[in-house]
C-alpha cells in the first residue's frame, strides 16, 4: 500500500509494540523507550519497539492484566500538521487523544517523541483491518496538499 | 472604455491576460475579475434571469447577486464579477438558448405571463394529466440555473480552531483582528475579497463563511478547501449590503448600486458609463456622483431619495440595456443608473447564531441585537451605516417591477401572494421563493419585508424578517461532500481475495469475497470435499476475569458460567426490550476467559454493549475487542479433518477435538484457537489465528486442497441448515421465541437482560413466525417477497437461493403462527404470481446434523 508513498510525508509504523494494560496506571513502572497512552481510567497502552514480551511479563507480574495488541492496530507515522487537520477534527494541541478520523474510523493520534525534527510529526494507530483504508485516504490527502 | 492611469487602481497594465467570453478571445490586467474584464470590453448583458430570461448586467458587482452567473471553465454560476480573471480562461454563457443577447427563452418574459404566474407550476401545466409527461422533460430542461458536469475538480475539507475568528475584513474588521492579535490571541481573518496581510492575523482571501453554528462552528469556503472553523470567539464585521429601490425596470442592464460604481472606476478604472442619473437615499451613494463626474460620465441627475420625493421612478430600455430614466414625469436619457435605497447590515451570521434582528424605524433597517456569548459584531453590521432616508417601499408604474432579481419575483407576484392568503412573510417566501435565491436575502429582503408592510398598510417590525439559515452565500455541493472516503475494512486475507479473483462486495464497512466465480460450486465442494472461507470480519471478544462466567449469564439468555472450558456454545444476545442483537459462539478458553464471536457488522456495538453492562454491573471482568488482531477461516467438508491433520502434529482425531470442542492447535507452524464449529453443516474447523500469520496458513490450507469459498456459497449452506442471519432474517421486532429459538431462553435463570420482556412476551404468544419454506415448482422467490393467502400479504421472504445439492428452491419467511406448522401450504409471490410452498421447520440438508458431528 505504502509502496510508493514519500516516507516524510507517511511512514509504516505497524510493528511498533503494543500492550494494552488494564488496571491502575499510575502503578505502572516503565523503562526507557516504553511509553503509556492512557485510554480510560483503568485501561491504557503502552508503546514500545520490538518485542513485547518482556513488557507483559514485567507488568503481568505487577498485577495488571495485559494483552498484546501489536496485530490489533495498524500505525503510521505522518508529517505535517495541515496533513492531520485534513484527516481530523481532534484538538492536535490536545495530544494524544482518541477520536475519530477519516470518517469516523477510532484512532489513537499522538505526536512523535523527541523535538525538533519531530516537531510536526504525528503517530497514528487504527484498528488493523482498517489500516489499508486510512493509508489510502492519507495518500490521497497528500496529494490535494501537494496541489 | 478604460480610463487614464489612476492613483490606486487595482490592475496592473503591464500584465495583459487573455481569455475567452463564448469564443471570442478578449484580453483584460492583471487584477481585474473576469466581470471587470467584460465590462471594459463594452459588454453590458451578463446573464438571462431565472425566470424570465430577461438580459441582466452588473448590479451589485460585490458576489451578492446572480446576475453575473456564468459558466467559467466549465463551472456552473460563478459570479464573475468577483472571480480573479487568469489567462486562458473559458468564460460562457449560461440559462440560454441562444446567446445573451437573442434568448429564445426569453419568450417567457415576452408573451409567458398568463402562463407563468408566481407558483405557476402548481397551476398550469398540471391538466391534462396525461401530458404532464411532456411538461416535465420541457421543464426540467429549463429549469434550474447552470449545468453540471462540465468539469471535475477537487474538493478538501480542513478542520480549523481559532481562538478568534473576524469574519468580514472591512476596516472595522481588520481593526478588531489587529485588537485581537496584539492581545497576544490567534486569530484568523476570514474575506471574501482581495485582503493586504494584516501583522499577526492570519488572513484568508478570498474565502467566504457559509455558517455560523452552534458550539462556534464555522464552514468557511476558501475555494477548493472547506475549512471547518472551531472558534472560541467570534466576531462578525459583515458589514452592511447597499439596497436596491423598487421600481418598474429596476433589473435593467445598466441599473446598478453605487459599490459598482465605486468598483468600476476606483479598483479597475473603467468608465462605467456615458450619462448616468444617480437616485440614493443615502450619502454614500449620492458621493458617486462625484466619483462619475471625476470619471468623465455626464451626470444628468443626482437627487436625493426620501419618502415623498420623488413618488415616482420608472425606466425602459431597448434589448434590455436601460435609456432612460422617469423620475415624476420628468424623463432623462441615461445608460446608467445608479440607485441605492440605503445599506442594510448584513446581520444573517449573528442571526443565525441566536441573535435576535429588530427593525429601526428611524433608520429604516433591521438590526441584530442580544448577541449570544461568544459572539461579537463591529461596524456596519451592527446598524452603523451613515446618514441615509428611508425611500418609498416601492415606485408604482408600467413594467416589470422586481424585488426578488435572482428569482425574478416583482411586486406583482408577492400582491397574489398576499391576495390568496399567503400573508406572513414566511409563507410568501415559500410560496413565491422571494429571498430563496443566490443572494440570500442580501438584496430583497428588506425590499420584500417593506413590500409588504406597504400592502398590508402595517409597519417592517409587524412583518418581521424571515429565519436566516445557513449557507449564507452559494456553496458548491463538490465542496460540502468533500473528498468521497468511504471507511472499508479488510481482512488480514484481503489481497489473497483479490488474487484469486474474488468478486467483493460489502458487508457493513466490510469487504468480503461474494464469491470466486462460481457460488455453487462452491458450496457443492463444501459438501463434497473441502472448502474454505476467510471469516476474519467475525466479531472477537476477549471476556476475562473472575465474574467473567456471571457477567456472560447475564447478558445472554442462556447459561455460560456451567460451560466447561474447551467447549463451545452458541448464544443469542438480547437488548432490553427481549429483541434479538446479535448472536455468536461463545468458547471458555480457562477457568476466567472466554472467547465470544459475534456477526460480522455487530462487533464495535457488542463490544461498547458488553463494556457498558460491565459498568453498570461492576463486575471483575476484563473485555478486550480483538476482531482485528485476530483473523478467522473457516475449513469446511468431508475432508476438513484429514486436510486439518496432515498440518498438524497434535490430535485432531474426533475424539480429541469434538463437536462444539476447542482447542489450541498449532497448524502449519502457525498458533491457532480451533473451534469445531460448523454453520454450514458439514464438518468444519474455525482457526483463529494472529492477522499477520493468517496469508501463511490460508495459503498451506488452499495448497493442502481446500477451495476458497466466498459469501454467496455460504449464505445457501447456512440456508441449507436453516441457521438464522441475525438482521437478515431478524429485524429490530424480532425475538428468540418468534425467531423459533425458544429454547436458547433459559428463563428459570435469576436475571439476564432482556428477561422481563421475553416472559411477556411468551405469555402473549408471538404474532408471526420465522419458518423455512420450500418451493414446489421451480419458482425462486426475491427476498422481501411477499406470502399471500387470498390476495393479501401475511408474511415476507428474508432469504430465498436454490440449493444446488438438494436440487430445490429454499428460503427462510415470517408467517402467520398457525402456518409455523411442518408441511404447511404458503403461497409466495413470485414476478407478481402465487406459487406454491411448503413449510419445512427442520433442517433442510442433513436435520439430524450427523454431518457436522461426524
Amino acid at each position: 500500500m505504502l509502496a510508493g508513498a514519500d516516507p516524510s510525508v507517511v511512514r509504516d509504523l505497524s510493528l511498533l509494540g503494543k500492550v494494552e494494560v488494564h488496571g491502575d496506571l499510575d502503578l505502572i513502572e516503565l523503562e526507557p523507550g516504553e511509553e503509556l497512552v492512557r485510554l480510560a481510567p483503568r485501561r491504557g497502552l503502552v508503546l514500545r519497539e520490538g518485542s513485547t514480551a518482556s513488557l507483559r511479563e514485567r507488568l503481568g507480574a505487577a498485577g495488571f492484566r495485559v494483552f498484546d495488541r501489536t496485530a490489533a492496530y495498524a500505525a503510521v507515522e505522518l508529517r505535517g500538521e495541515a496533513l492531520l487537520r485534513r484527516l481530523t477534527d481532534l484538538d492536535l494541541d490536545a495530544l494524544p487523544a482518541v477520536g475519530g478520523l477519516a470518517r469516523g474510523v477510532q484512532a489513537i493520534v499522538l505526536r512523535s517523541r523527541g523535538r525538533g525534527d519531530n516537531a510536526d510529526t504525528f503517530r497514528v494507530l487504527v484498528p488493523q483491518e482498517l489500516g489499508h483504508y486510512v493509508c489510502e485516504v492519507v495518500l490521497d490527502l497528500s496529494e490535494g496538499l501537494s496541489l | 472604455m478604460r480610463l487614464a492611469q489612476r492613483e490606486g487602481e487595482a490592475i496592473d497594465r503591464g500584465r495583459e491576460l487573455g481569455f475567452t467570453f463564448a469564443g471570442s478571445r478578449i484580453t483584460g490586467f492583471a487584477g481585474d475579475t473576469i466581470g471587470s474584464a467584460l465590462y471594459a470590453s463594452g459588454r453590458r448583458v451578463f446573464s438571462r434571469s431565472f425566470k424570465y430570461h430577461r438580459p441582466r448586467g452588473l448590479l451589485c458587482c460585490s458576489g451578492h447577486c446572480a446576475n453575473c452567473m456564468l459558466t467559467v471553465d466549465g463551472v456552473p454560476n460563478v459570479r464573475v464579477c468577483v472571480e480573479p480573471l487568469r489567462e486562458g480562461t473559458v468564460v460562457e454563457a449560461q440559462n440560454v438558448v441562444g446567446s445573451l443577447e437573442r434568448d429564445l427563452l426569453a419568450v417567457t418574459d415576452r408573451v409567458g405571463g398568463p402562463f407563468t404566474p408566481v407558483g405557476f407550476y402548481y397551476r398550469t401545466m398540471i391538466r391534462p394529466r396525461r401530458l404532464w409527461p411532456v411538461y416535465e422533460k420541457v421543464l426540467r430542461s429549463i429549469a434550474g440555473l447552470g449545468r453540471v458536469g462540465g468539469a471535475s475538480r477537487r474538493y478538501d475539507t480542513e478542520h480549523r480552531r481559532a481562538e478568534v475568528l473576524v469574519i468580514g475584513g472591512g476596516r472595522s474588521g481588520r481593526e478588531a483582528a489587529s485588537a485581537a492579535a496584539r492581545e497576544g490571541r490567534q486569530v484568523v481573518l476570514v474575506d471574501e475579497g482581495a485582503q493586504e496581510p494584516l501583522p499577526g492575523v492570519e488572513v484568508l482571501a478570498p474565502a467566504q463563511a457559509l455558517g455560523l453554528y452552534e458550539g462556534g462552528l464555522v464552514p468557511v469556503d476558501a475555494g477548493g478547501v472547506m475549512y471547518r472553523f472551531r472558534a472560541e470567539r467570534i466576531v462578525v464585521a459583515t458589514g452592511a449590503v447597499e439596497q436596491p429601490l423598487v421600481f418598474p425596470g429596476n433589473d435593467l442592464a445598466g441599473v446598478v448600486l453605487p459599490n459598482a460604481v465605486r468598483r468600476l472606476v476606483g479598483e479597475w478604472s473603467i468608465k462605467p458609463g456615458e450619462r448616468a442619473v444617480v437616485l440614493a437615499a443615502d450619502d454614500r451613494g449620492l458621493e458617486t456622483a462625484d466619483l462619475l463626474a471625476e470619471a468623465g460620465v455626464d451626470v444628468a441627475l443626482a437627487l436625493r431619495v426620501t419618502p415623498n420625493n420623488p413618488l415616482r421612478i420608472e425606466a425602459t430600455g431597448r434589448r434590455g440595456r436601460v435609456r432612460k430614466v422617469t423620475v415624476d414625469g420628468k424623463s432623462i436619457d441615461c445608460d446608467l443608473l445608479v440607485m441605492s435605497g440605503g445599506r442594510q447590515p448584513a446581520y444573517s451570521l449573528l442571526a443565525q447564531a441566536g441573535a435576535r434582528v429588530e427593525y429601526d424605524a428611524t433608520k429604516g433597517i433591521f438590526v441584530p441585537t442580544a448577541l449570544p456569548a461568544g459572539v461579537d459584531a463591529v461596524g456596519a453590521v451592527t446598524g452603523e451605516v451613515g446618514g441615509s432616508s428611508i425611500p418609498r417601499p416601492l415606485y408604482a408604474g408600467d413594467g416589470k417591477c422586481f424585488v426578488c432579481v435572482c428569482e425574478d419575483v416583482t411586486v406583482k407576484d408577492m400582491k397574489r401572494a398576499l391576495a390568496e392568503g399567503f400573508d406572513s412573510l414566511e409563507l410568501c417566501k415559500r410560496y413565491t421563493t422571494v429571498t430563496m435565491g443566490p443572494c440570500q436575502g442580501r438584496l430583497c429582503q428588506l425590499a420584500s419585508v417593506r413590500v409588504y408592510a406597504h400592502e398590508q398598510q402595517t409597519g417592517e417590525a409587524a412583518i418581521g424578517t424571515t429565519t436566516a439559515r445557513p449557507p449564507w452565500a452559494p456553496v458548491t455541493l463538490g465542496l460540502l461532500a468533500g473528498r468521497h472516503h468511504e471507511p472499508a475494512r479488510r481482512t488480514a486475507l484481503h489481497h489473497r481475495h483479490e488474487e484469486a479473483g474474488a468478486t467483493m462486495m460489502w458487508t457493513g464497512e466490510w469487504r468480503r469475497p461474494h464469491s470466486y466465480g462460481d457460488p455453487e460450486a462452491e458450496a457443492r465442494e463444501v459438501h463434497e470435499g473441502l472448502g474454505l472461507i476467510d471469516v476474519s470480519t467475525l466479531g472477537k471478544l476477549l471476556v476475562e476475569g473472575p465474574d467473567a462466567g456471571v457477567f456472560l449469564d447475564r447478558l445472554y439468555p442462556n447459561r455460560f458460567s456451567d460451560l466447561k472450558p474447551g467447549r463451545i456454545r452458541y448464544g443469542v444476545l438480547n437488548g432490553d426490550g427481549g429483541r434479538i442483537m446479535d448472536d455468536g459462539t461463545i468458547a471458555r478458553l480457562g477457568d476466567e476467559l472466554y472467547y465470544v464471536t459475534t456477526t460480522s457488522t455487530g462487533a464495535e456495538g457488542i463490544f461498547a454493549w458488553f463494556q457498558w453492562w460491565n459498568a453498570v454491573w461492576g463486575y471483575d471482568v476484563e473485555i478486550v475487542n480483538v476482531t482485528g488482531a485476530l483473523a478467522a477461516v473457516n475449513l469446511a467438508g468431508p475432508r476438513a479433518r484429514e486436510a486439518l491433520a496432515a498440518l498438524t502434529d497434535a490430535d485432531v482425531s474426533g475424539e480429541a477435538i469434538g463437536y462444539l470442542d476447542c482447542r489450541e492447535v498449532v497448524v502449519a507452524g502457525v498458533p491457532c484457537l480451533v473451534l469445531r464449529i460448523g454453520f454450514v453443516g458439514e464438518l468444519g474447523y474455525e482457526l483463529h489465528c494472529s492477522s499477520p500469520a493468517a496469508e501463511h496458513l490460508w495459503d498451506r490450507l488452499v495448497s493442502g486442497g481446500a477451495r476458497p469459498f466466498g459469501l454467496e456459497p455460504q449464505r445457501i449452506l447456512r440456508l441449507e441448515k436453516q441457521h438464522v442471519i441475525i438482521g437478515q432474517d431478524t429485524d429490530s421486532e424480532s425475538n428468540v421465541l418468534s425467531a423459533g429459538m425458544g429454547w436458547i431462553a433459559k428463563l428459570d435463570k435469576d436475571d439476564f437482560v432482556g428477561k422481563w420482556a421475553l416472559e411477556h412476551a411468551a405469555e402473549r404468544g408471538v404474532r408471526e413466525r420465522l419458518v423455512g419454506f420450500e418451493m414446489r415448482d421451480s419458482a425462486l422467490p426475491a427476498e422481501g417477497g411477499q406470502v399471500v393467502a387470498g390476495g393479501r400479504s401475511i408474511g415476507r421472504v428474508t432469504s430465498a437461493r436454490r440449493s444446488p445439492v438438494l436440487g430445490k428452491n429454499i428460503g427462510l419467511a415470517w408467517v402467520p403462527p398457525e402456518l409455523a406448522e411442518d408441511g404447511a401450504e404458503l403461497e409466495i409471490l413470485v414476478d407478481g404470481r402465487p406459487e406454491p410452498a411448503v413449510v419445512r421447520l427442520e433442517p433442510f440438508f442433513d436435520p439430524e446434523g450427523a454431518r457436522l458431528r461426524s
